[in-house]
């Protein structure tokens, strides 16, 4: 397996491949409003994603300027995806619609599960691959090397690989995507992805 | 062709055996399949429970009594596992724990839900690797067992115990409530008079091995797969693409042709769209004529527990060579004509095929065999 | 009347949580659903549900009926004229 590329998003900026490719006002208050509207893409639904969601499609959208997904057939790349949170943030404030405002919300009662970025990526993409969401207390780059290699040896071509998580202020999120072409990752590789 | 088409790709022998299950039908395994075989269901009218304080049938335990059911329950699934396993297989260093969960433990707000499920595990069960956790919606547990199968199919471990479990909280039920998929009657899955969902709340285990359980039932797991529908994150796809495409995948990589299904364990929520879409996808898949049933109306929809506890009553149905009636199922309501069982049928079944379908677009599936 | 369908498209991106909308970006006339325009879905329809009983006192049972009334916001403010 052999890394294509990767890109890391969040208040500080974008980082695709280790280079910093976008650095964000400090003066916006929302930092995932101001990427989307410096890419230039008219895909109304970003508006009602959950910050979990926003932050895999954005980071998606430079791993495409990198990498060629169209090369792939639309069930050839399986998603894995695993964050500490699950979907705290939007738990919150789905849990506020009915303690607070009033009545549940069924438009936040839908996004209370992390899985639903992979479906946001997969109804974006049209892809009808694998998919899989784990929790894990920390980002653990040999359960990413692990999960790969059971699903490249299942039959994916490729598989595209996410960190994301949106809890207590802290966001974070990191894409990666790894093909089956012959090679080694390392951990240390994908430690400096996510650390950077 | 023959029978059986060649083996694709099947590294080890992989069993399945039972674990336990602790529903509102029961705390053990034998207690929940007598209560099945004679037709209980574990839904009841469960008073003031909605939003607006509507009494919405629940599967609700009444063994679960203290102010986090969560907890309790994943402390009661633990002494029971140890009871019946020991604790040798648990901190074994060639086992791994799995644990299938939508919420874990939502009361647990604004704390990390998902911190006192590591926390009892560690605790009670002592494990020698760090549980694994897995959080896709309502097809966490059949995602589950296949990924227990990938760990021993790489040889990193030779037993893998899966936990399913999910329990009803106030945040669950009053989001169905939002979305207008609760039944105010028990569920009716695949009925021409069904009109939702009922949640409901247990655990199940399944000890996944590459040891053969002596004097123990057990079947063997021949594959499984998943399958995105990529057309919308809450509503069912029109013409079943993902169940399609997963079942298709699963048969593959199981070296099983779709003549060969004996019976499917389908997921059959009771929504109108969510048993349509079933329908469509089976036809397809040229399953019309399958005996199959929906668990659902025995336990209500248990999320994260689901896949687990319906591949557990799969196992039983093997076991005693008979196929429970899908309760609540009276006339065909789907546009696809499909066998939905009326009645308990005695059948000596080989080859069953599980599937679950959730939010996120999700679809998976897997085939067990009775092993001979 | 524009009073009612200005308040109406900030109780619309309150109740479904469009924070990065102004009101701006929500013509009059365009559909609300589909592709176009918000890009709502059948979720969202719910939304307008919980939208017109608590601000406006109006309760719609059977959300199929809400399809025409939610079709954009020159039709929610008439139906909403008409209703309370």
């Amino acid at each position: 397996m052999r890394i294509l590329g990767a890109c890391k998003v969040s208040k500080e900026g974008v980082i695709v491949n280790n280079e910093s490719k976008t650095e964000l006002l400090a003066s916006s208050d929302d930092w995932k409003k101001e990427l989307y509207s410096s890419l230039k893409i008219d895909y109304p639904k970003f508006h009602k994603m959950d910050a979990l969601a926003k932050m895999a499609f954005l980071s998606f959208q430079y791993l495409e300027q990198v990498i060629e997904t169209d090369r792939f057939q639309d069930d050839e790349i399986a998603m894995l995806f695993a964050n500490t949170y699950s979907s705290y943030d939007t738990d919150q404030k789905y849990l506020e619609s009915y303690t607070v405002k009033g009545s549940p919300s069924p438009s936040l009662f839908v996004y209370t599960l992390p899985n639903i970025l992979t479906g946001e990526l997969s109804i974006f993409k049209k892809w009808y691959g694998e998919n899989i969401f784990f929790i894990h207390e920390n980002f653990d780059p040999e359960f990413f090397i692990d999960q790969i290699n059971f699903y490249l040896s299942k039959g994916a071509k490729a598989c595209l690989c996410g960190w994301v998580d949106a809890a207590n202020e802290n966001e974070e999120c990191l894409l990666f995507m790894v093909d089956n072409t012959t090679g080694e990752i390392t951990k240390d590789e994908l430690l400096n992805y996510y650390k950077q | 062709m023959g029978s059986i088409a060649k083996l694709e790709r099947r590294m080890s022998q992989i069993y399945l055996s039972y674990g336990g299950l602790i529903t509102p039908l029961g705390t053990t395994v034998s207690e929940n399949f007598a209560n099945m075989r004679e037709g209980k269901s574990g839904v009841q009218k469960i008073k003031g429970s909605g939003f607006n304080k509507e009494d919405w049938p629940l599967g609700k335990m009444e063994t679960l009594t203290s102010n986090n059911r969560y907890r309790e329950l994943l402390n009661l699934t633990c002494e029971k596992l140890i009871e019946q396993n020991g604790e040798q297989l648990f901190s074994d260093p060639r086992t791994l724990i799995i644990l299938s969960s939508t919420k874990a433990d939502i009361t647990d707000l604004p704390n990390d839900t998902f911190a006192s499920t590591r926390q009892i595990l560690n605790e009670r069960l002592n494990p020698a690797s760090a549980p694994v956790i897995i959080s896709n919606a309502c097809i966490s547990g059949v995602l589950a067992i296949n990924t227990a199968s990938d760990y021993i199919n790489a040889g990193k471990y030779d037993t893998v115990v899966v936990i399913g479990i999910d329990v009803l909280t106030d945040f669950i039920i009053y989001g169905f409530q939002s979305l207008f998929a609760l039944s105010a009657e028990p569920s009716q899955p695949f009925d021409k008079n069904r009109k939702g969902i009922c949640i409901g709340e247990a655990s199940g285990t399944i000890i996944v091995s590459k040891h053969k359980p002596e004097n123990l039932f057990h079947v063997e797991y021949l594959g499984g797969s998943s399958s995105n529908d990529a057309n919308h994150i809450s509503g069912p796809s029109r013409t079943g693409e993902g169940l399609y495409r997963s079942v298709n995948k699963t048969l593959q990589r199981s070296g099983i042709n779709s003549f060969d299904i004996d019976f499917i364990s389908a997921h059959g929520t009771g929504t109108l769209f969510n048993d349509e879409m079933e329908s469509i996808a089976f036809d397809r898949l040229g399953l019309n004529n399958v005996p199959m049933n929906s668990l659902k109306g025995y336990f209500g929809h248990t999320l994260g527990a689901a896949g687990v506890i319906e591949i557990i009553s799969t196992m039983l149905m093997m076991e005693h060579g008979l196929l429970l009636r899908s309760i609540g199922f009276e006339e065909t309501g789907t546009s696809k004509q499909i066998n939905v069982l009326k009645e308990n049928i005695q059948k000596n079944t080989k080859v069953a095929l599980k599937t679950a379908s959730g939010f996120g677009g999700g679809n998976a599936s897997l085939i067990i065999k009775k092993s001979v | 009347m524009s009073d009612l369908k200005e308040t109406l498209k900030e109780q619309i991106i309150e109740q479904l949580n469009l924070e990065d909308l102004t009101p701006a970006d929500i013509q009059n006339e365009i559909s609300l659903f589909g592709d176009e325009g918000l890009g709502l879905d059948s979720i969202d329809a719910l939304e307008f549900i919980v939208l017109l009983e608590q601000h406006y006192g109006i309760k719609i049972e059977d959300p199929s009926e809400g399809k025409e009334i939610f079709q954009s916001v020159d039709s929610l403010a008439a139906y909403i004229e008409k209703n309370r």
